[in-house]
């Protein structure tokens, strides 16, 4: 009896909802972490040029990648983009992504910062470094992450959760030139240190530094720009009463995150899809997205915003990326034994 | 109905499978993080819970018994704190910890850091308690609300006549008979707290559904995830089965179904005062206080040079706009067709079904989200190449919001099926009308007011949700929620704070003819 309701109900419901528009050309789909509103007019502008519309879906990196791993053949998708160097390590790990042979790419990337069989590229970086108030810590102060674990700052430090990507790669990257060890002793000591439990973004440390609750913190330089440029008084206030410091300079240079892109297997469009990532690797773009987000060109020739400018150059961590996807997990284990929550 | 139940439970069915795979790291999770999330949880659902009966059941008692001044606008103003979402209340509630920081300082200053740190924490957990509890208790007031509405004068006055007060005729009589709706108002909080992510994230209250992400994604545990998300289901289930099990075999009957309205007791002077104050105080906290910021917000942002630039299309807020409706009316038919199944035949197994089915709103949006993409991936993988692929489509999003939301329906009226008791239902069995025929027309139309308010419940909740329609939507598809979304993820709180308006407002009006309906109802009585 119930069956013969609940057919044709079900048949309604699918009724009303039609599929998706068939495949066209002039397409291409991305499937992207990046929730900038910055980047409709990076996409508007490559419309423009090339005639090719952009469609997006924008979710979590690895909810990303098991929408398209379940897709598999049928995913509508062309590129994948990530705002954290791990995901794309990840979807390549799982075969969701196919090499890319371009020229222009291997011409304005560096080799750390683009897979070593062209699975991914980056398209931009992100510097983690220690923002400090100025008038409580004395410039001597301060040199390494290391050293961020010293008793000296005990009740001195804000940093956020550890469930965060960037936290995440900066241990990788710890485990990387120190050792599990070391990584896992050092996340503790930053533990003991803090001001006060990992809570809220970045921006959020920021503020906590400029209300004086803490002297540092773990941040990305694109908050502290996208504060200077805020047009709320209470972010300009807080940007003012703060100085970005990039760690470890006399070594082996500040931890840098990459946001970036692969082609998927499953695209048909390899070529629209090599032509877009190659118009962002473009000077004009590059130095669009860095006065737009804040976010560093990863082309040299690229240029920097008036803010990046003042915050000054600063030597990067050269390891290859794909270290630190690898690393990952791993980190994750050492904050659940460090207790940093 | 064991295929209807199929259906809808294969997901859920998938994740509990692979729970049993081996994990790697589950035996790490143990020994570290575990016991945080599983206390982290019980602290928030035991505080919630406490506060959400404070804030819902005094001010429903009140609201439909006694007469005071501003009683009729109080009446509705109740339910609106559902209009605001807890991820964006989250941001409006988390400048009480950084407006607390220069008093933070001071007692690190004279008191020492451990004075210090046990103040923000009690701040930080205080206030998450009373953000969650401000924007969840109509849940438990609106469940209460029809209760009492509906207790028929005989059995208040019968307990005055037998020498009760008003107070110990509340206790004694009135709150009893509501416990179903009390329960399944408490219920519904209960897993909307487990299952919240971005406000425990925000306030650093690590809770089961945070370990989730955090293992599948940050360590690619998948099984561990699920297993910690089985967990969930499991404190659910066992809350449930444990007030079930207090209940023991009392059924609850509507002893006079057609019975005298109430009559509203009349408050004067500072009984009066109290009332009101009790009944406006979960308005301001849950409510007022959210759009006043937020509007204070949105203002900044229009008199910024930056102002109206960021709106998307209107048409893709028109569609997600249309999804939430047609899926709200879609499940809430399906509700109604599923307790008819079960009601058909009592038994352990049906009753089984039926609680199968409701935990998909205990478990996190994105769990939800993967379950729907494995199984409709597989499907469409083996499905005959002529047939249209159903991945990625708006039927998808749908079928996965009837997963998340079926138990709002099934609980609304699970409660009121309670009430109404099987006299009726048996007298026109007797009358030799068929089960369906019953059904449609005893039954339905006594339940057509939990029904509708369900259906409105539904749609504000589909406007509300956001993890599983950022996993699930079609390319360039928008809703209100997450266009709130991605702003905030750029700590761009003014901007952000023009779509969140918008689901505040749309989701008020939704609440209110909500209401209405209710108001209006067979069931309930109306004597305005």
């Amino acid at each position: 009896m119930q069956k013969r309701l609940l057919f044709p109900l079900l048949a309604a419901f699918a009724a009303l909802f039609p599929g998706g528009s068939l495949r066209a050309d002039d397409e291409l789909t991305l499937y992207t972490q990046r929730h900038y509103g910055f980047d409709d007019t990076v996409h508007q502008r490559f419309s423009e040029k090339t005639g090719i519309k952009i469609k997006v879906v924008k979710a979590a990196a690895d909810e990303l990648i098991v929408r398209l791993q379940e897709e598999g053949a049928n995913t509508p998708a062309d590129l994948y983009m990530t705002a954290d160097g791990g995901g794309l390590d990840r979807a390549k790990k799982a075969g969701l992504l196919q090499p890319l042979v371009s020229a222009l790419v291997e011409e304005k990337v560096p080799a750390h910062l683009r897979d070593p069989d062209g699975h991914w590229v980056a398209l931009t970086k992100r510097a983690r470094v220690i923002i400090y108030a100025p008038d409580r810590v004395k410039a001597g102060e301060l040199s390494t992450y290391e050293d961020l674990a010293d008793p000296k700052w005990r009740g001195r430090l804000v940093v956020r959760s550890s469930s965060n990507a960037y936290n995440q790669s900066l241990l990788a990257s710890l485990i990387e030139a120190n050792g599990a060890e070391a990584a896992e002793a050092w996340a503790a000591g930053v533990r003991k240190n803090m001001a006060r439990p990992p809570q809220g973004g970045d921006r959020d440390q920021i503020r906590a530094v400029a209300a004086g609750l803490a002297d540092v913190a773990i941040s990305n330089t694109y908050y502290l720009g996208l504060m200077e440029t805020s047009n709320d008084k209470k972010d300009l206030e807080a940007a003012a009463a703060v100085k970005i410091f990039f760690p470890n300079q006399e070594g082996r240079g500040t931890h840098v995150n990459i946001s970036g892109a692969g082609i998927v297997k499953a695209s048909k469009k390899a070529d629209l899809a090599k032509q877009f990532i190659e118009f962002i690797l473009s000077d004009e773009i590059q130095s669009l997205y860095a006065q737009g987000t804040f976010e560093y060109p990863v082309s040299e020739t690229a240029e920097w915003s008036e803010n990046q400018k003042r915050w000054g150059t600063f030597a990067t961590d050269q390891v290859p990326f794909s270290v630190y996807g690898e690393r990952n997990a791993e980190a994750v284990r050492l904050f659940n034994k460090a207790g940093w929550e | 109905m064991a295929v209807f139940t199929g259906v809808l439970t294969l997901p859920l069915l998938a994740i509990l499978v692979s729970m049993g795979q081996e994990s790697v790291e589950w035996n790490h999770l143990a020994e570290t993080v575990l016991g945080r999330y599983l206390t982290n949880t019980l602290v928030l659902v035991l505080g919630v819970s406490l506060l959400v009966l404070l804030m819902g059941v005094l001010p429903a008692w009140l609201v439909t018994t006694c007469e005071f001044r501003g009683r009729r606008i109080l009446s509705w103003a109740l339910i609106l704190p559902l209009a605001i979402p807890t991820y964006i209340a989250a941001f409006v509630f988390y400048q009480g910890p950084e407006a607390a920081i220069p008093l933070l300082i001071q007692v690190r200053q004279r008191f020492g850091v451990d004075a210090f740190l046990l103040t923000e924490q009690v701040i930080r957990y205080g206030l998450l308690i009373l953000m969650l509890a401000a924007v969840l208790y109509p849940y438990v007031y609106l469940a209460c609300c029809s209760a009492f509405a509906r207790q028929s004068r005989a059995v208040i006055e019968a307990a005055r006549c037998l020498g009760d007060s008003p107070t110990r005729a509340f206790v004694r009589a009135a709150l009893p008979m509501a416990r179903p709706g009390i329960v399944a108002g408490v219920a519904l909080v209960i897993m909307e707290v487990i299952n919240d992510y971005g406000a425990v994230h925000f306030f650093g209250v690590p809770t089961l559904t945070e370990g989730v992400f955090r293992t599948w994604f940050g360590m690619g545990d998948k099984i561990a995830a699920l297993r910690l998300a089985g967990i969930m289901m499991l404190v659910v289930a066992v809350l449930l089965a444990l007030e079930q099990g207090l209940r023991g075999r009392a059924r609850y009957v509507e002893a006079d179904a057609g019975g005298i309205p109430l009559r509203r007791v009349p408050l004067a002077g500072a009984k009066a005062t109290l009332a009101f104050l009790l009944c406006v105080v979960p308005v301001a906290l849950g409510f007022l206080y959210p759009v006043v910021r937020l509007s204070h917000w949105a203002g900044l942002y229009f008199l910024s040079d930056a102002g109206g630039s960021f709106f998307p299309g209107g048409a893709a807020l028109g569609r997600g706009f249309g999804l939430a409706l047609v899926t709200a009316v879609v499940v809430t038919a399906m509700a109604a067709l599923f307790i008819y199944a079960v009601r058909l035949r009592e038994s352990r197994l049906r009753r089984f079904f039926g609680r199968v089915a409701g935990m998909g709103y205990a478990t996190p949006g994105a769990v939800i989200a993967v379950g729907v993409l494995v199984v409709f991936g597989t499907l469409d993988r083996v499905a005959p190449p002529f047939l249209p692929l159903v991945s990625g489509t708006l039927f998808v999003i749908g079928f996965a919001y009837m997963l998340r939301f079926f138990a709002i329906p099934l609980q609304l009226s699970r409660a009121g099926l309670e009430r109404i008791g099987k006299p009726l239902e048996e007298a026109s069995r007797l009358l030799g009308h068929p089960p369906l025929r019953t059904f449609l027309q005893v039954d339905l139309p006594l339940l057509r007011a939990p029904l509708a308010a369900a259906g409105m419940l539904l749609f504000v909740d589909i406007l509300k949700e956001l993890p599983l329609t950022l996993i699930l939507r079609p390319a360039n598809f928008e809703t209100l929620a997450t266009t709130a979304y991605s702003l905030a993820s750029e700590a761009r709180l003014h901007a952000c704070a023009v779509p969140a308006l918008l689901i505040v407002a749309v989701g008020a009006v939704g609440l209110l003819v909500m209401n209405h309906w209710l108001q209006t109802s067979p069931t309930s009585s109306k004597h305005e």
